[in-house]
């Protein structure tokens, strides 16, 4: 366990939030969202400018293959994220849907910056790790679905299911905050095993305003626990903008306070946020300890899908539309010449016909059988064996992936075998 | 050696450390202190600071890296200092801990050990009985041992679990009690009652330390020939139902003892399940002997009138033995 790094007199005399964290960003954004009063009703107000975002900051560490993944699993998202909403329109959703429109690209790019060993665990929008991880999006599908063949058979509906096997994968809960001291626990466990993971997962600008942030965020540092952990700052938590979230206007300088290194960047640039995630999960690799990832985006639709979002300013909604994560990312890979017009179109015509595949295989799962109910509250003798691995090697683990169809777009998660 | 019912916890998780390199601990103070009431005193110095671990004082935290190290194949032991302070990390035991095996298949084998109860004069906040709030949550097991042997032989159990359980101990009876026990011995199933004192007319139901209360009371009653049968539960969830029913069977005549609070206590499931399985067997009403509804309070004079005490088992009693 290294010791805690101390503050030294140079530290404490800054007063420039700035240098507390690394910032990636090619441009701040500078717009401002007020509370006013219109015709006597109290509503959000834009001001800023709306201006074209910046080229992509180039990487360095992603080769053309792994770019042309990341652009398939980009579009798998979105292109998933539409049948959700086909599905939910035609009745077949039990319960809401909830969307990651506009933060496809941080979803799918952080996880793919983690290696198989590694564990993660997905938030309500972040279903593109889901796929990158190697569920497939019939499963995303059945879960809202609440079909027997969801991956939690019906139990539970959203991103809540994991897998403690090859995709290594911690369901979530409804309660935010509380997945995170959990993945610092996993790292615990395996350092006593014997292995340095990253354990990944994402929490939202409202949801690190709970107690058990702080508290799991402060025990992953004293511990030095390689937790990898992504701050989407998508400006609303529900109604509540982030201004009556949190008073520091830049996330990523509460790691100052816990005495780890933070990062910023910007949420629509793929490249960045890979770049800051795989440099954490490095990190965790490396015994470094946690690592704070402040992503700013924004969340392109309502909380859910009943939620029109009517609050949001449409203003801001057009400043981010011009910074759509994957037409940014289609942009950088044309200038590279690693994707031609042809090959694009080729590509999405490919993944609509592999979802209507996916969709068609969800929708011919049937219900659960309603005694199934009843069963699996307690792990009873035989049910599972728990069993550590007390090695120095990271396990061998085959592909993550769990679905043969995934094969279909071409390979299947080939980056994590 | 003849263990007290602290000596004989520290003497399972010893035990159990050195029989499974999985198992580890967690909690505030634990290490060169050895805990607030000396439960892991001098572990630090055989397995060592990466296994038996001080953390901060955050108890979500603690949980949920016990939950997180289970996910990874550990078997995590967590000390809470003093059961009182589970309300903190409420949400991680209940809807993390609890619901993972059904809702996905992931099982947690955590402990999460501590005092409980009164009789020390702690206060609202170092004496109360928290299990209730855990027995009623599906997938959970609630332990209470009241014997040194069986601290040491339920606590093997519960570690060896492959479900999330907690452990509760007696403050008062850590000291106060003692047992011989065998160095690496049998490990005590969960949900198993015993009968701590066999008797004829009537049952005491109960668990903890009010076992030795009861116990202490019905050898008082033999002089008034009333013969009382103590059955100790052990285990709340899951609770030996059988055991409760064959107690009421053999007796006709069932008083249900608890230091926890009255309104949603044990008490109530039991009887209920007495109701259910034993109506016709029954000579008496069920009656029940609890604390009050009251917070637990400080001051000697008012944590006595609180608690049950044996003058108002012993009227209880003799009013049961009278129907
Ligand atoms: C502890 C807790 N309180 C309240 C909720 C209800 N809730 C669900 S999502 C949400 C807003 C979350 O906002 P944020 O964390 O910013 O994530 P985002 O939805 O923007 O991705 C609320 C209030 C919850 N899930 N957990
Ligand atoms: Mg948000």
């Amino acid at each position: 366990m290294t010791p805690s790094p101390e503050l030294t007199a140079a530290d404490r005399g800054s007063n420039s939030e700035r240098e507390w964290f690394e910032d990636l960003r090619l441009e701040r954004h500078a717009f401002t969202i007020r509370r006013t009063r219109r015709e006597g009703r109290i509503a959000y107000e834009w001001s800023g400018e709306i201006t074209d975002p910046p080229p992509l900051r180039e990487s360095g560490r992603l080769d053309r293959a792994q770019c042309l993944e990341i652009y398939r699993f980009l579009l798998m998202n979105r292109i998933m994220e539409q049948q959700l909403e086909n599905l939910y329109k035609q009745g077949q959703v039990v319960g809401g849907v909830y969307f990651g429109l506009g933060q496809e690209g941080n979803s799918v790019a952080s996880a793919y910056a983690l290696d198989a060993a590694d564990w993660m665990a997905p938030m309500i929008r972040n279903q593109g790790s889901l796929l990158v991880r190697g569920f497939a999006p019939r499963d995303v599908m059945m879960q809202y679905m609440a079909k027997a063949g969801s991956p939690t058979g019906g139990r539970d509906g959203t991103s809540h299911y994991g897998d403690l096997g090859p995709r290594r994968m911690i369901s979530p809960i409804s309660m935010l905050g509380d997945l995170i001291p959990v993945m610092g626990g996993i790292c615990m466990g395996e350092r006593l095993q014997g292995r340095n993971v990253a354990a990944m997962t994402w929490i939202g600008d409202g949801g690190q305003s709970t107690g058990v942030f702080h508290e799991a965020v402060n025990f992953a540092a004293v511990q030095n626990l390689g937790l990898v952990l992504v701050v989407e700052n998508n400006l609303w938590a529900y109604s509540t903008p982030l201004n009556e979230q949190a008073k520091v206007a830049d996330l990523a300088l509460r790691a100052r306070g816990y005495g780890i290194p933070a990062v910023v960047v910007d949420g629509t640039d793929v490249l960045q946020v890979y770049d800051a995630c795989r440099g954490a999960v490095e990190r965790a690799h490396g015994g470094g300890g946690p690592t704070l990832i402040e992503s700013k985006l924004m969340r392109m639709k309502g909380h859910a899908i009943h939620d029109a979002a009517a609050y949001v300013p449409p203003d801001l909604l057009e400043f981010w539309r011009r910074r759509d994560p994957i037409l940014r990312f289609e942009q950088y890979l044309r200038q590279k010449g690693w994707l031609t017009a042809e090959a694009q179109q080729r590509l999405a015509a490919e993944v609509e016909q592999f979802m209507l595949a996916e969709r068609a295989a969800a929708e011919a799962s049937p219900m659960p059988d309603g005694n199934t109910a009843l069963s699996g509250v307690y792990c009873e003798p035989g049910c599972h064996a728990v069993q550590p691995r007390f090695e120095a090697r990271a396990p061998a683990l085959r592909a993550a992936n769990g679905s043969a169809n995934l094969a279909a777009v071409e390979g299947d998660a080939p980056h994590l075998r | 050696m003849l263990l007290t019912y602290v000596d004989a916890i520290r003497q399972a998780l010893a035990e159990e450390m050195r029989r499974d390199p999985a198992v580890f601990l967690l909690g505030e103070d634990i290490g060169i202190y050895g805990g607030a009431f000396k439960a892991t005193a001098g572990l630090v110095d055989e397995f060592g600071p990466a296994r038996v671990v001080d953390t901060p004082l955050a108890e979500s935290a603690i949980v949920g890296a016990a939950i997180g190290a289970a996910y990874s194949g550990m078997r995590p032991v967590v000390e809470m200092q003093f059961m009182d302070f589970i309300a903190c990390c409420f949400n991680q035991i209940t809807n993390f801990a609890a619901k993972s095996h059904y809702r996905w298949g992931a099982p947690v084998p955590i402990v999460i050990r501590g005092p409980v109860g009164g009789g020390v004069h702690g206060g609202p906040f170092h004496s109360q009985n928290p299990e209730m709030y855990f027995a009623h949550t599906p997938g959970l097991k609630v332990v209470e041992p009241a014997t040194a042997r069986d601290a040491y032989g339920l606590l093997k159990s519960a570690i060896r679990d492959n479900n999330p359980v907690l452990f509760l101990e007696h403050k008062f009876l850590y000291r106060r009690v003692k047992d011989e026990i065998a160095e690496d011995g049998p490990a005590i199933p969960l949900g198993v009652a015993a009968v701590a004192r066999p008797g004829r007319d009537l049952s005491v139901i109960t668990y903890g330390a009010m076992v030795h209360l009861a116990v202490e009371t019905a050898a008082a009653l033999a002089a008034e020939d009333i013969d009382a049968e103590v059955l100790d539960l052990r285990t709340l969830a899951p609770l030996d139902r059988a055991e409760i029913v064959a107690t009421a069977k053999k007796t006709n005549k069932v008083l249900i003892l608890h230091e926890d609070t009255r309104t949603g206590g044990i008490a109530g499931e039991i009887t209920a399940i007495l109701q259910e399985e034993a109506f016709d067997d029954l000579d008496a009403p069920i009656l029940r002997l609890t604390s009050a509804d009251t917070p637990v309070p400080f001051s000697p004079p008012l944590e006595a009138a609180f608690l049950p005490s044996a003058e108002g088992l012993k009227a209880a009693l003799r009013r049961l033995a009278r129907y």
